[in-house]
């Protein structure tokens, strides 16, 4: 995934996209998920397919390679919809957008629509994560 | 399709969905950041996590809610994969030692022609019973066996 420069939080607004990125799955990405998470269900032994929260995780971590938030942020909520399987030798490319970003009292609310497609441009997973942070000046 | 709870056609509301428990350790967070790049010292530095009101390092919120996923796809198989929807609330966060306990319970099913809904309630919870994540899932399946 190439390297993008961080977006300040305090310049999001709701609308804001987030360059796509994009990258290559492969065997050895998911063998190291599926040992973190310690699943060692027959779904993924002897097959092709990706775990779907393995697909979130790589699209939540484009985003965070696309935004600078500050500490004591906290991931509150998540959405995902899973809609189509993902295999080990797809490419994914994950589109981020700042759905919502509102004040409330010394912290905000930023909700990000994220949605990812395969190379045939068909969507595989579509989700919300919605964070709380402190607002400006209030970073610990 | 895999259907761990057994055929489609036996589920009802109010089941619950076969519960299992995880240990959280450091070497899994660890783990986990390498695996999804998320590399937040909340998760991974011990020396700048004790320095937070946290005063610990924490889990990634997606590494517990991998969990629920894979009970998920234990009870639904593939069907969880391409049809799976979730909406979950991170309440407390998971730390190492923690022990994870992870259910759920089918709350509703819808059945249309050609395909069934099953809606479920799920929860995470630690060794102290506090809820670690709350939420709702849903899976699709496309025959009515």
């Amino acid at each position: 995934m190439p390297k993008e420069q961080k977006v300040e939080y305090s310049q999001l607004e709701a609308g804001y996209e987030f360059p796509p990125s994009s990258y290559k799955l492969d065997s050895s990405m998911v063998a190291m998920y599926l040992k973190a998470v310690e699943d060692t269900s027959s779904l993924y032994q002897d097959t092709e397919l990706v775990p779907p929260m393995a697909v979130a995780a790589y699209a939540m971590a484009a985003l965070s390679e696309s935004i600078s938030l500050p500490s004591g942020t906290i991931h509150v909520s998540q959405e995902l919809e899973f809609i189509d399987t993902v295999s080990i030798k797809d490419t994914i490319t994950s589109y981020a957008k700042v759905s919502r970003k509102q004040s409330r009292g010394k912290f905000h609310l930023l909700t990000i629509e994220l949605n990812v497609f395969n190379q045939r441009q068909k969507a595989v997973l579509a989700g919300k994560t919605s964070f709380i942070l402190p607002a400006y000046g209030e970073d610990t | 399709m895999e259907m761990g709870l057994g055929q489609l056609a036996e589920l009802s509301e109010g089941m619950s969905l076969p519960e299992f428990r995880k240990v959280v350790t450091q070497e899994h967070i660890n783990l986990y950041a390498e695996a999804s790049r998320d590399f937040n010292p909340i998760h991974i530095d011990e020396d700048f996590a004790k320095k937070t009101p946290l005063g610990g390092t924490i889990a990634h919120g997606m590494l517990i809610l991998a969990y629920v996923s894979q009970m998920m796809s234990a009870a639904f198989g593939r069907s969880w994969l391409a049809e799976g929807k979730l909406t979950v609330r991170f309440k407390t966060p998971a730390r190492p030692g923690d022990t994870i306990t992870v259910s759920g319970r089918i709350s509703k099913i819808e059945k249309s022609e050609g395909q069934t809904s099953i809606h479920c309630d799920v929860l995470c919870r630690n060794q102290n019973g506090e809820s670690v994540i709350t939420g709702e899932t849903k899976v699709r399946i496309e025959k009515w066996k």
